[in-house]
């Protein structure tokens, strides 16, 4: 019965094929329905906010919205302060979170486990609650101001940087900061210990095993965090709004005052548009340094 | 043999369904790279077939074929007589069993075997018997109230098989099932599997397998592949005494594979050496090239000069002698060759650089075609 | 493992803490204590009260504790049924059409949400979608907001999942969608609370959109807060923000408590 046969050309009786079974419905069917919802709360709108930021009050569509926000210096301001503010905090953010984030790694103390919980929950916070509570510690009343009295005597104190960029830049890093060690503390943990050990074995000091062992580990996951805070410092409104100053007008800002204190959609859309770009583009950015990162990590397929 | 024209709907509720599996010039590729050319191949109702092969031959696409999580880019593949090639692996009423076991971590044991019950609506009052006779079956009864992460390895293992089982398959996969456990265990766990077939004698076993001695010990024939093709295909004793290919001869057991020319009256030159094989191919040429196949172990030391008979001898230098408990293994250096014979427990073994002579007899010999794994017809002239 | 001597690791875990504490402990330290207190002329508050928190158990400020509760329940339940059924398609999906639903679910982390605010004005103030003014158009804001990050969290953790457990359950005659329902969403399970804590979390802190849209008779914690403080009222908001600190804390750990037990069941 079973003779061992390497190539069975007998396919004798020609067994019925069945009638090719109807695939219930293709794959993308099921992506259909929270793509739809997705399109109508949040693609549609944010169509009618490009329409609307190429049509004037006056009616038809053209440029003369942009050309009006464009010239004024208002915007102009806005948007250097939007990015130097935003790069500042970046740049803070990325120093101060890898210097935290290495020591927590690689000078481990009991409680470290315990700190990397509590990061997680700063990420979980809303980050307005950072500039109130800097209102605390440098604002006209408040820790910093009240000490300098008690000390001199004076009537008030000589600290009072917070309705300025300065006070959003240290907000901003104070809040962002997390969001650079968590990947960051991931990607240590990935570190071969043995390396170090090896490296140190071999003469190496503490500065030199960091620049040549650790930083290439780390570059992709800077890379990553990085991007992601600059686009969410662009982005940022609680903090600056918070601040209450009127000399600090991010892009964010300037939206929200042109649509609900001025009653300017089309202006606030030509703003909106712009941050949009500007947003979107370093985003595309951060995905794309994100997916080399996890490149090799895929999941082996069959 | 008997098959009933089970269709995948009537998903078999009573005992097994004699089926069987057939491979119709299946083929797997993805985008240019081939990983299953052209496979025909038959499993018998009630057969356990064994899929040998090193890792990337192919072995496991074809199992995943027969499951339905390959689709074929050509040919077809049949269960119980019935082309199954477009059917989703839930209507093909097959047990699998994977080498991580894959039993689901939120379900209790006695409810990841009950799982294909539900899912394929079994009526409800008949759940608890399946699946205790499952269990039984399999040796795992006393456990049924545990979770998968309280058991170990083996015990994983035996749950995976009744949780195939209890479902009725006529045709069982096996992918790999064993490699994820330590020796011990696996020689156990093989003598089980062994004893679990003998009572369920309509299924047919599709065992994907790297390990010659699983399949040696489990399979009624072994398919051996490589290279995303079916190399040769035998019972055990045929493919270990006969093989067709030099990789077969070499992947089931270990084989000495000495280059060979067909000299005149049926003698074969190695090198300087005549040696004679059983029988010669009909129309053998002279001047062709062969390769023989001689086991280690049919070798034997001979005096200088005094093989006996009819038997060949090849005469070399020793290169090296490893002690191996029942046997030692000679590396003799022959005609530039490297030849390894073992011989039974020598009290005075031969020392590195000594001439010794080995013996072998024709009977021990295979001829085949030259080059490994080719299809070349066999003594054709170079 | 970096520094060995003795002295070298207590001066880097000292300059650890001075930049540490400060930065991270010390805004939370403030708000709780200024919460207690009336004024703060000196170096540590003082009139030390619980008259804020007495105030926030009744009237305008109840009310917005519970605005914000049911926006952000409505709001987090919402993007987890939209968010994970979009991952668990995506999965199924290979190449462009899983890329391009990664690129869908993850824009509106890049758009400021300022502008997301924004644009659901623009686009719900006529008819015949007219939700401007409504409770609605807050949960909605929120529900865009956080649906990126259910999608994200849900879709690492469907792309962590072993294939070999949906495939045995197939071998083993189970349809997809009993697949889905009797494996894979159990094996979710601590992903899918996890994610909607997450949201949950954000919604609660949700302040940028929120402005831009709501309504006089729905007003969440945090424009509650910003109200105070813009006012002047400093201390009170400290509590507010005391309040929505401790009851996003409440329901991250609650969360948490089911995804352990959901492991060990």
């Amino acid at each position: 019965m079973s003779t061992g046969t390497v190539r069975t050309p007998d396919l004798a009786a020609p067994v019925p094929r069945p009638a090719r079974t109807p695939r219930a419905v293709p794959r993308w069917v099921w992506a259909l329905p929270p793509v739809a919802g997705l399109a109508l709360a949040f693609l549609y709108p944010l169509v009618l906010v490009v329409q609307q930021s190429f049509t004037p009050d006056t009616g038809g569509h053209d440029l003369s919205a942009y050309r009006e926000v464009f010239a004024s210096t208002g915007f102009r301001e806005a948007l250097w302060t939007t990015v130097w503010i935003a790069v500042g905090s970046t740049v803070g953010c990325l120093v101060l979170g890898f210097a935290l984030a290495l020591v927590i790694a690689f000078v481990p103390f009991p409680g470290g486990k315990a700190l990397s919980r509590f990061i997680d929950i700063f990420l979980a916070f809303p980050s307005f609650l950072i500039t109130l509570a800097l209102l605390f510690v440098y604002g006209t009343v408040g820790m910093a101001n009240g000490l300098w009295t008690d000390a001199t005597g004076a009537a008030g104190g000589p600290v009072d940087f917070l309705h300025t960029p300065w006070g959003v830049l240290l907000a901003e890093i104070t809040y962002f900061t997390p969001f650079v060690m968590r990947p960051l503390l991931a990607a240590f943990s990935q570190v071969d210990t043995a390396q170090i050990e090896v490296a140190s074995s071999l003469g190496a000091k503490a500065p030199r095993i960091v620049r040549q062992v650790i930083l290439p580990e780390a570059l992709p996951s800077l890379a990553a965090g990085g991007s992601l805070v600059l686009v969410m410092c662009l982005n940022e409104f609680g903090i600056v709004l918070f601040t209450g100053a009127k000399d600090v007008t991010t892009l964010p800002m300037l939206v929200y005052s042109k649509a609900i204190l001025e009653s300017d959609y089309t202006g606030a859309c030509v703003v909106a548009v712009v941050n949009i770009a500007l947003s979107v583009a370093l985003y595309g950015l951060y995905r794309a340094v994100v997916a080399r990162t996890a490149a090799g990590g895929r999941r082996a397929g069959a | 043999m008997s098959t009933e024209p089970g269709g995948p709907e009537a998903v078999p509720t009573s005992r097994a369904v004699r089926s069987g599996i057939r491979f119709d010039h299946v083929s797997v590729t993805y985008g240019d790279l081939t990983v299953l050319d052209a496979l025909d191949l038959t499993v018998e109702p009630g057969e356990v077939l064994a899929l040998l092969g090193p890792s990337g031959s192919g072995k496991t696409t074809a199992l995943r074929a027969v499951a339905g999580f390959v689709r074929p880019s050509g040919g077809r593949v049949l269960i119980g007589g019935q082309d199954v090639t477009d059917l989703p692996p839930h209507r093909r009423g097959i047990g699998m069993v994977v080498q991580q076991y894959a039993l689901f971590p939120h379900l209790r044991v006695d409810q990841n075997v009950a799982f294909g019950l539900k899912a394929q609506r079994t009526p409800r009052a008949a759940i608890p018997g399946r699946v205790a006779e499952a269990l039984e079956m399999t040796g795992m009864a006393g456990y049924a109230r545990r979770y998968p992460r309280e058991l170990s390895g083996g015990q994983q293992q035996r749950v995976a098989i009744a949780r195939a089982l209890a479902i009725r398959p006529g045709v069982l996969l096996l992918d790999e099932p064993l490699s994820a456990l330590d020796a011990q265990l696996r020689s156990g766990m093989l003598a089980e599997l062994a004893r679990l077939h003998r009572e369920l004698p309509d299924v047919s076993i599709l065992y994907v397998t790297h390990d010659q001695i699983e399949a040696l010990t489990l399979a009624d024939r072994i398919a051996v592949m490589d290279k995303a093709r079916l190399q040769d295909c035998g019972t055990p004793q045929d493919l270990y005494r006969r093989p067709r290919t030099e990789f077969t001869a070499s992947f089931v057991g270990s084989a000495n594979l000495l280059p060979v020319r067909v000299a005149g009256e049926g003698a074969l030159h190695f090198g300087d050496a005549v040696v004679r094989a059983a029988e010669l191919p009909k129309g053998a040429v002279e001047g062709a090239e062969a390769t023989m196949c001689v086991r280690p172990h049919a070798l034997r030391l001979a005096a200088a000069g005094a093989a006996g008979g009819a038997a060949n001898s090849l005469r070399g230098t020793v290169t090296g002698v490893q002690w191996r408990g029942s046997t030692h293994r000679l590396l003799v250096d022959a005609g530039g060759h490297e030849i390894r014979a073992d011989v039974g427990d020598l009290r005075q073994p031969p020392a590195v650089g000594a001439t010794v002579t080995l013996a072998f007899d024709p009977e021990d010999t295979v001829l085949l075609p030259a080059g490994v794994g080719t299809e070349r017809p066999l003594l054709e002239r170079v | 493992m970096l520094v060995h001597s003795r002295s070298g690791r207590w001066a880097v875990w000292t300059v650890f803490f001075v930049l540490f504490l400060p930065l991270f402990a010390l805004p939370f330290a403030v708000i709780a204590l200024a919460s207690f207190a009336t004024h703060w002329s000196g170096a540590f508050p003082s009139g030390a009260t619980l008259t804020h928190y007495q105030d926030i158990t009744r009237g305008e400020s109840l009310d917005a504790l519970t605005t914000s509760l049911v926006t952000a329940l409505a709001a987090s339940v919402l993007a987890l049924v939209v968010g994970g059924w979009a991952a668990l398609a995506a999965d199924a999906l290979r190449g462009r059409g899983r890329r391009l639903l990664d690129a869908l679910f993850m824009l509106p982390v890049a758009v400021p949400s300022v502008v997301v605010g924004l644009s659901l004005l623009v686009a719900f103030s006529k008819p015949p979608l007219l939700l401007n003014g409504t409770r609605g158009i807050v949960v909605l804001a929120h529900t865009v907001l956080v649906t990126a990050f259910a999608y994200q969290s849900v879709a690492a953790a469907v792309a962590r999942l072993d294939p070999a457990y949906e495939q045995s359950a197939a071998s083993l005659g189970a349809r997809p969608a009993y697949v889905l329902w009797r494996v894979k969403l159990p094996l979710l399970l601590p992903s899918l609370t996890a994610a909607a804590g997450l949201c949950f979390a954000l919604s609660m802190g949700e302040l940028s959109a929120t402005m831009m849209l709501y309504p006089p008779d729905w007003l969440p914690l945090p424009v509650k807060i910003f109200g105070a403080t813009d006012r002047g009222s400093l201390f009170s908001g400290a509590a507010l923000a005391v309040v929505l600190m401790v009851t996003t804390l409440v329901v991250l750990l609650g969360v948490s408590r089911i995804r352990t037990r959901a492991a060990y069941r």
